[in-house]
């Protein structure tokens, strides 16, 4: 019975062993089958792309091309991929159409949201975008074929300006680029200074007779956050002056009343008064003018003034002052002067910082001479001596930039230094040069230049104004009038 | 201060010249009717510009001194009004101020008036100075 039963279980192991290898066959058949029909369902977008790239072959030119639409899987994408790659062949295959570049070049200068402005080799606007175009509130074929210097007024925080970019690059490279940080243009239909960042570029060689192309980044907002301290300073500048105008004006009329009435001593206090109430005046106009100077906002009109006249108003006003320091102030005019091109009151102030630093750096006792000449190159020139201290040679080379005395050298020279930063400044303005020559314990001597009328009367019959306006700028502009 | 505006200039070889000064900062005001009047200066003061405005417009001024931060009608507004209203106006218009303007807004003013002066620079002796050269 054992044996019958050992029998019978060997007989059913051999047909499940059978059954098992039967069906392991047929799923093995079954899974071929549908990864064929998988590969060729997933597969034929990318054999399609591949068909596409031999059809467009030079080398196998024969290749058919791929038939879309029996594409099952991603119609669409295989669409788009393919007609890339004919786009691409066609591309490639030919030489680029120059209209066609020129056509992208502009559609995508046109869709750029920053102002770009195309010149040719004589500074011609050749073409700007409508960015620009909006951005200077000018239309565009108002700009066009126009020159870049007479359309946009630039102005710049140093001597490195465009122009001189231009000039340097147009003399030395074939290529050059450069970017200016704080750029400034005021222009007559936009209420506010315009205020950004510049980018050019420039190419010497280019058949397009484009030669440079400039790009704007618009910091109005942030640069005019600046502009409005100064703002502050012109209200705080108004409210300091009506106590300075009260005190002046009633030291005067105590003057001119008790005249006579006051012993000696009072009556020095009465001059020492006066002195310190107009040293005041003046020194509040020389912060609001250097604020001025640094926001490019000091105008100077330019007149036909005679130059002893306003030199000989500035040692009487300043006389006074010398007066209680215990000081004189000699002048000596030059026979026969040319009128000079001025604006009064700017050099007043210059001729007025210049003998008030020599007021101060004199010992007591001393001469303050003021001279008057005519230069080789036909300048007026204008020299203020003193018989001072003379200046330290480590402060010489700094004497006229702002703020030139400081903690470093105040014990060495007192001041703030602002008058002679305003002073190169405003004769710079007028076209004229400003020097020193110093020597410790012997004394120093400062003098300046001006440009006299007949040098400028060409430039004054030329403009539609009646005076000459020129800028005392910290800020340069881009193509100076004096350029030639 | 009544004694000095009473008193007589020595015959000048012109007519008294009339002044109308607009200034609303009383102190300013008195200070230049007292120097102004010493020089011999028929001198009236009104400290808001509308009342400036009507006292002008009866062209009864040789020299108008003219504040721009004042009441009621500004300064540069006074100045544009009475330019259209009284073309014949005789007086010179002078702007005395102490407020800073941009360049376009003086050139603005200088247009149309006949000199500018920043008070805080000068003082009453300077202005009677200024006045006589004012043609």
């Amino acid at each position: 019975m054992l044996a019958g039963w050992w029998i019978g279980s060997s007989l059913l192991q051999a047909n499940v062993t059978l059954l098992l290898l039967i069906l392991s066959v047929l799923a093995a058949i079954v899974a071929l089958l549908f990864a064929r029909m998988a590969t060729n369902y997933v597969l034929e977008p990318v054999r399609m792309l591949w068909q596409a790239i031999l059809h467009v072959s030079p080398e196998h030119a024969d290749a058919p091309a791929p038939n879309l639409q029996t594409a099952k899987v991603g119609h669409e994408l295989i669409n788009s991929l393919v007609l890339q790659v004919y786009q691409l062949a066609s591309n490639s295959g030919k030489p680029a159409d120059k209209a066609q570049i020129d056509n992208v070049a502009v559609a995508i200068a046109s869709s750029l949201p920053l102002p770009v402005f195309v010149m040719d080799r004589n500074q011609v606007i050749m073409y700007v975008n409508d960015t620009a175009a909006k951005y200077v509130g000018v239309p565009t074929n108002e700009l066009m074929g126009k020159n870049l210097y007479s359309t946009l007024d630039l102005a710049f925080s140093t001597t490195d300006t465009f122009d001189s970019w231009l000039a340097d690059a147009k003399a030395k490279t074939l290529t050059s680029s450069r970017v200016w940080e704080h750029v400034r243009l005021k222009l007559p239909s936009r209420q506010e200074m315009l205020q950004f960042d510049m980018a050019a570029y420039y190419n010497k060689e280019n058949p397009a007779n484009v030669e440079t192309i400039m790009v704007l980044f618009d910091h109005t907002k942030r640069y005019g956050e600046a502009d409005d301290e100064n703002g502050m300073l012109e209200l705080a500048v108004h409210e300091l002056r009506t106590p300075i105008t009260l005190l002046r004006g009633y030291i005067e009329v105590l003057d001119d009343e008790l005249k006579g009435k006051l012993d000696p001593q009072m009556a020095s206090f009465m001059q020492k008064m006066q002195v310190s109430a107009a040293q005041l005046s003046t020194f509040i106009s020389n912060i609001l003018n250097v604020a001025r100077v640094e926001a490019n906002q000091l105008v100077l009109q330019l007149h036909e003034d005679t130059w002893d006249s306003i030199v000989r108003t500035t040692v009487h006003d300043l006389g006074l002052r010398a007066m209680v320091h215990n000081k004189t102030i000699e002048y000596t005019p030059a026979a026969n002067l040319p009128t000079v091109a001025v604006d009064r009151v700017s050099v007043y102030e210059v001729l007025s910082n210049l003998l008030d630093n020599a007021i101060k750096y004199s010992p007591d006792g001393q001469k303050i001479l003021v001279h008057t000449s005519l230069t080789n190159d036909g300048l007026v020139e204008t020299t203020i001596q003193d018989f001072g201290a003379g200046i330290p040679a480590n402060v010489l080379p700094h004497l006229f930039e702002k703020y030139a005395r400081n903690y470093h050298n105040q014990k060495q020279v007192s001041g703030t230094g602002l008058g002679l930063y305003l002073s190169k400044a405003i004769v710079s303005a007028h076209g004229g040069n400003i020097w020193v020559r110093s020597k410790e314990d012997e004394g120093t001597t400062i003098g300046f230049t001006l440009q006299p009328y007949s040098m400028l009367a060409a430039e004054l019959k030329n403009s539609d104004n009646k005076d000459i306006v020129r800028g005392a700028y910290g800020w340069i502009k881009n193509h100076s009038l004096y350029r030639k | 201060m009544d004694e000095s505006v009473s008193v007589t200039p020595p015959l000048p070889p012109i007519p008294v010249k009339r002044v109308l000064f607009i200034e609303d900062e009383h102190f300013i005001s008195e200070l230049y009717m007292h120097t102004l009047s010493k020089a011999g200066y028929n001198v009236k003061v009104v400290f808001d510009g509308l009342e400036g405005f009507n006292e002008a417009k009866t062209n009864a001024y040789d020299i108008i001194l003219l504040d721009l931060m004042i009441p009621s009608m500004l300064g540069i507004d006074l100045l544009k009004r009475l330019r259209a209203e009284v073309p014949d106006l005789r007086a010179k218009i002078l702007i005395t101020t102490n407020l800073e303007q941009t360049k376009e807004h003086r050139k603005e003013i200088e247009d149309q008036a006949d000199g500018y002066v920043i008070k805080a620079e000068i003082t009453p002796r300077q202005m009677v100075d200024f006045l006589s050269h004012l043609a």
